[in-house]
């Protein structure tokens, strides 16, 4: 466990990125406007080794990231609505190279982020909440280098997708495929309103599964959904392709559940059997 | 049966690549266990299904899939995990103790929950204590439930929810099992701390996010507004946690972590920042810092962008990661529950600067592990620890120091039970490296 006030991390981590290459866990904290760099052997106390932080950076309150190993670059959501692309190893108070965000870009509320290095692309979880369970909420794809307010080369959203309330996003590069956490329910913070809770949880989330080729209102590709999956609102998704699995974390139940989908991790994605 | 869980308090946890796995026998500590009839244990696993916990033999869900997936060829399905990783029982946040009517009371953020116990009421071995009452269900709203604390006079209990729910319940001290509050109060989003005045007839709750406390008069409810907010760049709040609103002596104590995000805070007399309004936005951007840690005062009546009278923080503090505290003002002392070092720090109530704590409890023999809730008892000279880190709630003299053993342990879960440590988790990744899975919490 990395914990403490050494370590610099904070509540409302919504992303993490682990760097194979380089042996390191990068991880965005919200609360701070910062983001650690840590060993991949962190334990404890432990200090981040880097710390992206300040005004020039432009990061407010930064909700999720992803880094790009091929082009070195680590793509970080603002919190004020925008894609920033900085090389993978900036430390202290530096500017992005790039930023990708304004109303062309559609870009709204960034939940996850994610690229895929072969085709030059970056993956954005999108939401645009309508009230109750009307949402516009979708996976944006921009190319690497976009910058500025560039509208998106594709869009997966629509009633067909079933994405409502998306969360974090994954890319297997290898089969050109995003894994998406989809927790299908809505927020009513009005006191009085009716609302999904842990034991009434409305529709229960998913697991979708999209080519990376997929654009408009198109379903998954594949989908880990139902009761006997034990999802209820997942946030959380990370893939294992060596041993073809799929691992979810549930914001409600606070459970971590690893599901083997050899399927998944076919190509494309043939198998019908067990699908709705 | 085996369980594979790792003790946790907050944090990145790391999670090697074992757990639960369905199978024939459903496994203990799984997500949808089995219970065996009668015991207390079996009838909090039970609740788990109520939980949004599903049975593996349970039928298809009803036909709700979006539109078009029914001729659409999807992979997957409703697919059993292979393992799980999830803890049964309910983890300690916040406690209070009414020693008049021998009552504990303390909140799980695991099981999304209110639990009340027998003041004297502890472990004698390894076993779990059976709490005396429950509140949990779809009829309370609770969600992801934080501190909790309770109106002596008119014995009530009161908590709030710090994520999803963002909201504050009343409920009376006998309430029981599904049951309505009998108020609710809506709070900014990030809500942690919370304390009664009853001398001045307010509450106070603290928020991490917007850096803020808030104080509404004792009964608000609906959509009442705070009669006032501390807020600005002069309070010195950053992510505040725990608080005590201490009427006595006319003032309001903050615990704070320190961070400060990326715009500069809102002024303090914008309104309070509920979910979804944005009311910071225009607000330039002046870049996250991490502050020390420290814990602030300010006069009762204090509103808007006010520096605090007085300011514990600096190395010799030792402040890391506290969450709550209580004062005990016959001694003029702050108990604060240091998550960061698994430690019970008590300052004297008047302390300024850079001070050493008075007394620390803390190692091995104090079984003290990412404590997040503290109180006093005062009537009965005793200091409750909440640990987050364990099944417990420890109970030492109030004047305990160093290394020594509580005079009582109350189980929540039998001894050895690991903690999980989830708390509404957002997102996961994978180490291939060391073929672990990282949880951010």
């Amino acid at each position: 466990m990395i914990a403490g006030q050494t370590t610099k991390v904070s509540r409302t981590m919504h992303g993490i990125f682990y760097d194979p290459l380089h042996d390191e866990i990068v991880v965005p904290v919200a609360l701070a406007g910062a983001v650690l760099t840590l060993p991949g052997g962190a334990n404890g106390g432990d200090p981040p080794t880097r710390v992206l932080q300040g005004p020039r950076t432009g990061i407010v309150q930064p909700d999720t990231l992803y880094v790009d190993l091929e082009h070195d670059e680590m793509i970080v959501e603002s919190g004020d609505d925008a894609v920033l692309v900085f090389s993978r190893t900036a430390t202290g108070d530096v500017a992005p190279i790039r930023r990708i965000g304004g109303p062309r870009s559609q870009i709204n509320n960034i939940y996850g982020l994610a690229t895929d290095s072969k085709r030059n692309l970056i993956i954005v979880a999108n939401r645009v909440e309508m009230g109750g369970r009307n949402s516009n909420d979708g996976i944006l794809i921009f190319n690497r280098t976009d910058n500025g307010d560039v509208a998106p080369r594709a869009k997966i959203a629509g009633p067909h997708t079933g994405i409502i309330k998306i969360r974090q996003v994954v890319v297997d590069e290898v089969r050109g495929q995003i894994f998406a956490t989809i927790k299908n329910n809505f927020e009513a913070y009005n006191y009085a309103d009716q609302r999904p809770s842990p034991w009434d949880p409305d529709k229960t989330g998913f697991i979708g599964v999209w080519s990376i080729n997929d654009n408009g209102d198109v379903p998954p590709r594949g989908v880990i959904k139902g009761p006997a999956s034990g999802l209820v609102w997942p946030a959380g998704v990370a893939i294992n392709p060596a041993s073809h699995e799929v691992y979810a974390i549930d914001s409600v139940s606070n459970a971590l559940f690893m599901f083997r989908t050899p399927e998944f991790f076919f190509k494309p994605p043939t198998s019908t059997a067990g699908a709705r | 049966m085996k369980r594979r869980f790792v003790i946790a308090t907050a944090g990145l946890l790391l999670f090697s690549l074992t757990g639960t796995t369905p199978g024939d026998t459903p496994p203990e500590g799984a997500i949808c266990p089995t219970p065996a009839p009668a015991s207390f244990e079996a009838r909090l696993l039970a609740l788990e299904r109520e939980n949004g916990c599903l049975d593996l033999d349970q039928g298809a869900e009803p036909a709700t899939w979006p539109p078009g997936w029914d001729n659409a060829t999807i992979a997957g399905g409703d697919v059993p995990p292979a393992r799980v990783v999830a803890d049964p029982y309910p983890t300690l946040h916040s406690v209070v103790i009414d020693a008049d009517r021998n009552k504990v009371f303390m909140s799980d953020p695991n099981r999304h929950a209110l639990w009340s116990y027998e003041r004297l009421a502890a472990s004698k071995g390894g076993e779990a204590i059976e709490p005396l009452t429950g509140i949990r269900g779809p009829s309370t709203g609770m969600m992801f439930v934080a501190a909790v604390t309770i109106d002596r006079e008119r014995q009530e209990i009161y908590s709030v929810d710090n994520d999803i729910g963002d909201r504050m319940m009343v409920f009376p001290y006998d309430a029981n099992g599904n049951v309505k509050p009998k108020r609710v109060l809506d709070v900014p989003h990030q809500a942690w701390g919370l304390s009664i005045s009853p001398e001045r007839d307010e509450v106070a709750v603290s928020v991490e996010g917007p850096r803020q406390i808030v104080i509404y008069r004792r009964d608000a409810q609906g959509h009442d507004q705070p009669l006032r907010t501390i807020r600005g760049v002069k309070t010195g709040l950053g992510d505040p946690h725990g608080l005590f609103f201490d009427g006595q002596n006319n003032e309001i104590i903050v615990a704070n972590h320190g961070n400060q995000n990326g715009r500069q805070v809102a002024p303090g007399d914008a309104p309070a920042r509920q979910r979804g309004a944005r009311v910071a936005e225009n607000l330039p951007i002046v870049g996250g810092r991490f502050d020390e840690p420290s814990l602030t005062v300010y006069p009762a009546e204090a509103k808007g962008d006010v520096p605090p009278i007085r300011k514990i923080q600096g190395q010799k503090t030792g402040l890391n990661w506290p969450m709550a505290i209580d004062v005990d003002r016959t001694r003029n002392e702050i108990a604060v529950a240091n998550n960061g070092d698994s430690s019970i720090r008590i300052f004297r109530r008047t302390d300024r600067g850079d001070v050493a704590p008075i007394r620390i409890i803390k190692g091995p023999l104090t079984g003290i592990v990412g404590p997040m809730g503290v109180a006093y008892d005062l009537k009965n000279d005793e200091l409750w620890v909440a640990n987050y880190g364990d099944h417990t709630a420890l109970v030492f003299s109030n004047t305990a120091s160093g290394n020594v053993a509580p005079k009582r342990i109350l189980r929540n879960a039998p001894a050895g039970s690991p903690t999980a440590g989830f708390g509404n988790p957002g997102a996961i990744a994978y180490d291939s490296k060391r073929d672990e899975i990282l949880v951010p919490n």
